[in-house]
């Protein structure tokens, strides 16, 4: 026992090995302790559920129309249009006198009435005729009376119906998907701008609470101050990136759950390459947000001294957003922006097969340069004091 | 398990303290820095003995910090080096040291034993070994129900106290303080020093810079007065207070006026029956007791320096 703490003792005159992964996990442990982040990854962890309810509710909403008619005839068209609605409509025929089928569209019992007057076919609404009904409806009785004609005629249905078949083609996608492309583009520009910036500002204020309260210094004689660089951008990238897949979780499991992922499935393996895009330009703005920290001596710096890569992230959620051909095919190359643009480009299916990669590639170099220049800035900037430094300045500092 | 070692090492609580074979000599020689055209520290040398808690004092601004936080790594030396044991210092040295810097504060949001043990682990030690540490450590400056608190919701000298803390978790093979007992009360710097004289004892060598002089007096085994960043003076309280001029004070039952015009002897004060005298030689000193004699001798005595006064004189 005594013995094991002499070699104890022998063992803390070295530094530790990996002072990052020390830096790192308090970075972490430190954050997932914060009532702040604990309570916002909540509350978007509830706005996804919502939301995925809110489109299954939407897509899901199944009608049960009640038609009443007076006749035999209006029955079987009745009939013709339930087969003709999607699987979870319905349409149920309510067989009764002229007057008492009119009296129930009037008191809002029966979405409709049909029947025959004069040899023609009339459906009969209270104040409005939905798509849905108007166009089963006008369906079934064409269909119906083409079966009636036809019978009398002598001629088969089958014969009948010979070469009107049709199928629908898309030029892009498979079937019309405008505004759920939308709203995914909004999804992906959102959550990149937010994560970016509420934990770029977390890297950029543990920074400068321990520059501010010289715990910097008391760091710097046990480790070299690069690694404590290393630690708090590694750390708030697995913050961030366990957020991320957090939300993507809950997200897929509710898109199961409500029966809303047969609908998206089209849209995962974009939201795949979000994830990816998302880690690559989250990691290469990440030593810039240290960096800042690093230069403000104040809180109240950062608020100034954060405005450009604040531009540059708004730029990127509204290229995101808003930004379409060409526009939107730069953007996607742009360190950073392309986080946004290349996902929307490979969701509208705009982009080949090796852009991803080469987009990946471009974010990587910029990381690299960045982690590298930012190091050099930070290393001399953390010591000083007294007042904002400007990238140039620090640079010039002697150490 | 707790059986007596042979090679005499004191166990205190859960940690022990093994006397060093030979301790650290901390030295610094011809260190130099210098700021665009201003030279803040100008080549001083001094050294900070093993076991030996040497003073560090001069007015703000004398280039005691950066002294510090160049022998620390934190600021780059322009010339002149930093020896550890007589080679120069490297990064595991400085790991190994303990250092509490000028301006304070940990983490004010992070719980005390929380950011110890954290402070531990960066200087090698296990989670658990650097919690152990801290909560000891803790309840030694009665923080032990404080533990889970936030730092900024401690008085300002309890604050100071787990700075402390932080400073010594690591069994520090050298301790480099800046200002430890500004903003402690007298019973906080005697349990301090108390704890400082423990790792003293292990060999460690201490450098703290104070502005309380009296207090450099009583702790300390030597000191540095720096100015302007230069070295006005160093050495042990002995070896400074040897290197003024002896004064003596003479009492008389009569008047002592006559101490004026006496050959060899320099007179700085008269007041009736006493004087405060300088000498130049063993005869003035054989001339002055001679003539006390029959004016009624009560008292001769040195009169050693004040610290005080010795800091007063060099950077007069």
């Amino acid at each position: 026992m005594t013995s094991s703490i002499d070699q104890q003792h022998q063992d803390s005159q070295t530094s530790v090995s990996r002072p990052w992964l020390i830096v790192m996990l308090r970075e972490i442990t430190v954050k997932v302790r914060d009532k702040a982040f604990i309570f916002s990854t909540i509350t978007t962890l509830v706005l996804i559920v919502g939301l995925m309810g809110f489109s299954a509710f939407l897509w899901d909403r199944s009608s049960d129309y009640t038609v009443a008619t007076d006749s035999q005839a209006g029955g079987q068209v009745v009939q013709i249009a339930d087969s003709m609605l999607s699987d979870g409509d319905s349409m149920t025929a309510e067989q009764l006198s002229r007057d008492q089928a009119r009296d129930l569209v009037a008191d809002g019992d029966a979405d409709a009435a049909v029947y025959q007057e004069d040899g023609q076919w009339v459906i009969l609404v209270d104040t409005e005729l939905g798509g849905t009904l108007n166009s089963t409806l006008s369906s079934a009785i064409a269909e119906f009376s083409m079966a009636t004609n036809a019978e009398r005629a002598g001629v088969g249905m089958e014969e009948l119906r010979a070469g009107s078949e049709h199928r629908v083609e898309y030029l892009t996608g498979g079937e019309d998907r405008g505004l759920t492309t939308y709203i995914l583009r909004l999804v992906f520009a959102m959550l990149f701008y937010m994560s970016a910036l509420v934990f770029g500002l977390a890297i950029a204020n543990s920074v400068l609470e321990e520059k501010q309260n010289r715990v910097v210094e008391i760091l710097a004689t046990a480790i070299p101050i690069r690694e404590l660089l290393y630690g708090k951008v590694l750390g708030n990238c697995v913050l961030v990136f366990a957020q991320i897949g957090l939300y993507a979780g809950v997200g897929l499991a509710a898109a199961n759950v409500t029966g809303v992922a047969a609908d998206l499935g089209w849209a995962f393996e974009a939201a795949g390459w979000f994830i990816v895009f998302f880690v690559f330009g989250f990691a290469a703005q990440a030593t810039i947000w240290a960096v800042l920290g690093s230069l403000a001596s104040r809180t109240e710096d950062l608020q100034s001294n954060t405005t450009v890569i604040s531009m540059v992230l708004v730029a990127g959620m509204f290229a995101g957003i808003m930004a379409q051909g060409p526009w939107l095919a730069v953007a996607s190359y742009v360190p950073i922006i392309s986080s946004i643009a290349m996902p929307v480009r490979l969701l509208e299916g705009q982009a080949q097969v090796w852009e991803p990669f080469v987009a990946l590639a471009l974010c990587l170099a910029f990381g690299w340069f960045m982690l590298r220049l930012g190091e050099k800035v930070y290393q001399r900037a953390v010591f000083q004091g007294g007042r904002s430094l400007k990238w140039r300045e620090a640079l010039k500092i002697e150490q | 398990m707790e059986e007596p070692r042979p090679d005499g090492i004191r166990r205190r609580g859960s940690v022990t303290y093994a006397p060093s074979a030979q301790g650290t000599q901390l030295e610094v020689r011809g260190l130099t820095r210098t700021f665009g055209d201003t030279t803040v520290v100008d080549n001083i040398s001094f050294s900070v003995e093993p076991g030996q808690m040497t003073g560090f004092i001069g007015a703000n601004g004398a280039g005691k910090t950066t002294t510090m936080r160049m022998m620390m790594g934190v600021l780059k030396v322009t010339s002149g080096e930093v020896l550890w044991n007589g080679r120069p210092i490297t990064r595991t040295d400085r790991a190994a040291c303990g250092y509490m810097p000028e301006e304070r504060g940990l983490y004010p949001k992070q719980s005390i034993l929380d950011q110890l043990g954290y402070l531990g682990q960066l200087r090698g030690l296990t989670r658990a070994e650097a919690l152990a540490e801290a909560q000891r450590l803790l309840e030694r400056f009665s923080l032990g129900d404080r533990k889970k608190d936030k730092l900024e919701t401690l008085s300002l000298g309890n604050q100071q106290r787990v700075q402390v803390a932080a400073a010594l978790l690591h069994q520090p093979s050298a301790l480099v303080l800046d200002e430890p007992f500004s903003g402690l009360d007298p019973t906080a710097v005697d349990s301090m020093v108390e704890l400082l004289e423990e790792h003293m004892a292990r060999g460690v060598p201490v450098l703290f810079s104070s502005h309380q002089l009296d207090l450099v007096d009583r702790l300390c085994d030597s000191m540095v007065i720096l100015d302007g960043g230069k070295v006005l003076a160093s050495g042990t309280a002995d070896e400074l207070r040897d290197s003024r001029p002896l004064r003596h004070r003479l009492r008389c039952a009569q008047d002592v006026g006559w101490v004026r015009g006496m050959p060899g002897v320099t007179v700085e004060d008269v007041d009736g029956c006493q004087a405060t005298v300088a000498l130049a030689d063993d005869d003035a000193r054989h001339a002055l007791l001679q003539r006390a004699l029959d004016s009624g001798l009560r008292e001769f005595t040195d009169l050693k320096p004040t610290l005080s006064e010795i800091y007063r004189e060099v950077t007069r």
